[in-house]
């Protein structure tokens, strides 16, 4: 292919003109989204990119580039630019270099289906199927987006690495509502066509809409609140960044000087796995082509690791987690690992509490004490006495994100993988039970 | 860009030959500079350069859109033709969607820039961000997370449509962030913001960007230090210029997005509490007049017209305390029977243009912000905040001030932390009974669409009061 030649014309040349650490990528991609609204398709997009990246080091001074341009000429013209550069740019006196390779891969099970590649106009009866079946549901309104995809990255560094993964996925997302006030939303996203499951979601969302018919207001005050796998993915979502040590470092994490501290709840132990089977952001390699692995960052409440790259672990004296982001480690998709309550023994387990199914606009006033505040949206209920009861509307989540992974009292035994608006790298979580959470409204 | 003009207009011919009703071609040139430190240390460089053809038709009265960075006439031809099958495909249970009449216009327009960003070295773009760093250290007060980021780029975009529009439009951009946190003992504070204007490297000269830095420390430092804890109640409030411009753009512009209105971002950020048939409902109290306004000259938000060819033009969306118009693009104008007011944008040339603001604010009143606080007896003056949030509808919203201040017989007195206003919209404007002329405009990236769109804005308006207010 020739933009992968133009990758190794363009390391070769940039390593000959003396830069010491050089990445290339070569990344293509072809999507398609079918957007609806309103039971009706708005509008199909049709993407095709192709994209060089160029990361180069030289005397511990760091520069980047992408682009969309793919001949000799724009290549010569990059490497001349980039030197020119590289040259005015301040050193990084925290960069240690990247990964030494050869490396082995091992493919990621379930990250490939040639039928997600050759689906064409099946997208829109999928898209009808799930309309329908809210509708069926008791839905008046639906909303959303199918998109699928089917990507290639190539990659190759100065320091013996050569690497491809191909990849497929498909991303369903549904809003069914009843009117303004009675809706619910619902995600769905795999790596393969046979695991997205359009009716199962389409009927949750419709399900979560039509309960929530004339929702009341409710107290200000303490509530135990039960989680939607989509609404908790919301949170750890937000909290998954903390793990990277950049953002440690440059004063945005809660978790400063936690490693080896119990600051969670016994129940939580949370991964980062970028081999997970049917994993929506799974790849064989990460951004330094290293083999991406299944890291532990929380053992029953106390963590264990940030996320790093070759170069803050060296600087850490440790290993990298396989984390690369370049200069931002980060992670690939957060699990919590599952418990052994069923939903409705969670909901028995409450006495004065909400249920609540999504959550959006999650602000922080301060990153670092976690102090935060969030909107559940969607189907809200109030829980009395182990029982499900009506819907309420018009309250926020104001609370402390550690207070929250510290008030963690029970985790509910199926999980869900979430990728959504808010939820931009996909999450695996199950229902979960937290106590006290700080409830507030407009008074 | 002139070398490939010629595939946005073989776009559009192909697209009308295969049977559109409409078809427009936006071709982007952008070439983007960005530079990070974190706590005094250069994270990276970057630059790129991107160069690519967005195009959006109608096909059996369905749109249809897609993006291609290839730039070969066989490679558009392909695209195009597998996108308007898809297209077409899809209208079986597709809208039927109208656009509304607009007028063609040809214009070559410019921002213009004192200082080119090409002629700027990168090393003197560094040296912005590693002079205000040294100016910070030398404060002695304890700022543990510094992060600081400055960006550039200039974007030229041809956009043609089969109606006869042919608009070239060169808009230069510069920006910088910060995140900064503020130590003090064992407390911490901390404190994001980003400024943004259309034009050139002048601006980032005139912002100063050390003083704005230092200032922020000194001012959250002091707050940290001093502050006392926020009393709780009923009490006025006077928001300064960067709350109101959070206000109106959460409350008074997302809202009156005719898309949410009509649901078409139902399941993305959302729809709207505001039906069609409430124009003209008092929504606030006679003082509040806010408008969205892309011709501000240098503005984040600029353009002279908008994605679909509309020019551009001030919208005046609460008029003396009444829901008065909303922001439309072509297709949502149908449904009110309207003609678009150009407020279609697209943050790249791969993505939809949709229904967004540009640059929103309320408008200045006759008071001064001392004679604001002068009537105040016993209250809060909220100078910047940190936390906030509003609902999907943009009903219920919460500002957790940064910097504040007790207000106490018309006299500021000492610093506040974390004062916290959580109110519905309604009250939130029933309750201004005054507004300053003092107007300053801010600068965000807006997000909405899927995949996201993070689009230029200002925001902002003069400090205002709210009288008896719920202050958590």
């Amino acid at each position: 292919m020739e933009a992968e030649e133009i990758a190794n014309y363009t390391k070769n040349q940039l390593l000959k003109k003396g830069a010491d650490d050089v990445i290339v990528t070569v990344g293509t991609d072809n999507s398609t989204q079918v957007k609806f609204a309103n039971n009706k398709i708005n509008v199909t997009k049709t993407w095709d990119t192709i994209e060089l990246g160029i990361f180069l080091a030289k005397d511990k001074k760091i520069v980047s580039t992408s682009i969309k341009d793919f001949s000799y000429r724009t290549a010569n013209d990059t490497i001349l630019a980039l030197m020119k550069f590289v040259k005015s740019a301040k050193p990084n006196k925290e960069y240690e270099g990247i990964a030494e390779g050869p490396f082995k891969y091992k493919e990621i099970e379930d990250s490939f289906d040639k039928k997600i590649i050759d689906m064409n106009d099946k997208s829109i009866d999928l898209v009808e199927q799930g309309i329908n079946k809210a509708l069926e549901i008791g839905a008046k309104r639906t909303a959303g987006n199918l998109e699928f995809s089917n990507s290639k990255i190539y990659l190759i560094t100065s320091n013996n690495v050569e690497a491809t993964d191909k990849s497929t996925s498909i991303y369903y997302s549904i809003r069914a509502l009843v009117n303004k006030h009675a809706s619910g939303h619902m995600v769905s996203v795999s790596r393969v066509l046979d695991k997205l499951s359009i009716n199962d979601t389409a009927r949750e969302a419709a399900e979560i809409a039509t309960q929530s018919i004339n929702p009341k207001y409710c107290d200000e005050g303490q509530y135990d609140v039960l989680f939607h796998p989509y609404a908790f993915a919301n949170l750890l979502f937000n909290l998954g960044g903390n793990f990277s040590v950049f953002f440690v470092e440059s004063g945005l994490s809660c978790l400063q000087n936690s490693v080896g501290k119990k600051i969670m709840s016994e129940n939580v132990s949370l991964y980062d796995d970028g081999t997970l089977k049917n994993g929506f952001a799974s790849s064989k390699f990460d951004a330094e082509g290293v083999p991406t692995q299944k890291n532990v960052l929380v053992d029953k409440g106390v963590v264990k690791t940030y996320l790093h790259n070759t170069s803050s672990a060296k600087r850490y004296n440790t290993n990298t987690t396989a984390n690369a982001g370049l200069i931002v480690p980060e992670p690939h998709t957060l699990i919590l690992q599952n418990g052994s309550y069923s939903k409705d023994e969670l909901v028995q387990e409450t006495k004065r509490g909400i249920y609540i199914t999504n959550l959006w606009y999650t602000r922080f006033q301060n990153v670092q004490t976690g102090e935060f505040s969030t909107i559940p949206r969607d189907g809200i209920f109030y829980i009395e006495n182990g029982k499900l009861k009506n819907p309420i509307k018009g309250i926020r989540i104001s609370e402390n994100l550690l207070n929250i992974m510290k008030n963690i009292s029970a985790v509910g035994e199926n999980s869900l993988q979430i990728k959504g608006w808010e939820v931009e790298s996909p999450v695996v979580t199950p229902y979960v039970l937290v106590k006290n959470i700080n409830i507030t409204k407009p008074l | 860009m002139e070398e490939n003009k010629d595939l946005a207009d073989f776009a559009i011919q192909h697209a009308i030959e295969l049977g559109c009703e409409y078809v427009e071609a936006r071709l982007e040139h952008t070439n983007a500079n960005g530079f990070v430190i974190k706590n005094g240390i250069p994270q990276i460089s970057s630059f790129n350069k991107i160069s690519g053809l967005g195009i959006r038709f109608l096909i059996n009265k369905e749109l249809g859109f897609l993006s291609t960075n290839d730039l070969k006439k066989e490679v558009i031809k392909r695209l195009l033709e597998k996108a308007i099958k898809s297209t077409k495909v899809g209208s079986r249970i597709g809208e039927e969607t109208k656009l509304a009449d607009e007028e063609a216009h040809k214009d070559v327009y410019e921002v213009k820039q004192k200082i080119k960003l090409g002629n700027v070295d990168p090393e003197e773009k560094m040296k912005i961000l590693l002079d205000a760093e040294k100016e910070i250290m030398g404060l002695k007060i304890n700022v543990p997370g510094r992060f600081i980021s400055l960006s550039d780029q200039v974007t030229t975009e041809y956009l043609v449509n089969s109606d006869g529009t042919q608009l070239l439009a060169t808009v230069p951009k510069v920006s910088f962030f910060y995140f900064l946190t503020i130590q003090e003992n064992t407390k911490t504070s901390q404190r994001y913001w980003q400024y943004g204007n259309s034009g050139g490297f002048e601006f980032v000269k005139k912002w100063n960007v050390a003083k704005i830095l230092t200032d922020e420390v000194m001012a959250q430092h002091k707050n940290l230090k001093q502050g006392i804890k926020a009393p709780k109640g009923k009490m006025d409030l006077v928001a300064a210029p960067q709350v109101v411009g959070i206000m109106v753009h959460e409350s008074a512009g997302h809202p009156y997005e005719a898309d949410r209105i009509f649901g078409r971002e139902a399941a993305q950020a959302g729809e709207s509490f505001i039906s069609p048939d409430m124009v003209n409902t008092i929504i606030g109290s006679d003082v509040v007049n806010v408008v969205d306004d892309p011709a501000i000259e240098n503005s984040y938000g600029f353009y002279k017209y908008d994605n679909e060819g509309t020019k551009a033009r001030r919208k005046w969306l609460i008029k003396e305390g009444k829901i008065n118009e909303f922001l439309h693009n072509r297709e949502t104008a149908v449904y009110m029977d309207l003609k678009s007011n150009g407020s279609s944008r697209a943050v790249d040339y791969d993505k939809e243009s949709i229904v967004r603001m540009s640059n929103t604010f309320m408008l200045p009143g006759d008071y001064s912000e001392e004679e604001l606080i002068e009537g105040v007896k016993h209250g809060i003056y909220m100078k910047n905040f940190m936390e906030w949030n509003i609902d999907d509808k943009r009903l219920n919203q919460k500002y957790v001030g940064a910097e504040a201040y007790l207000i106490k017989n018309g006299k500021i007195t000492d610093h506040v932390i974390s004062p916290k206003l959580e109110i519905s919209t309604p009250d939130l404007y029933n309750a201004v009974d005054a507004v300053a002329k003092n107007t300053e405009f801010h600068s965000g990236n807006c997000g909405k669409g899927e995949p996201m769109q993070a689009i230029p804005v200002w925001f902002g308006g003069p400090s205002i009061r709210l009288r008896n207010v719920r202050i958590k």
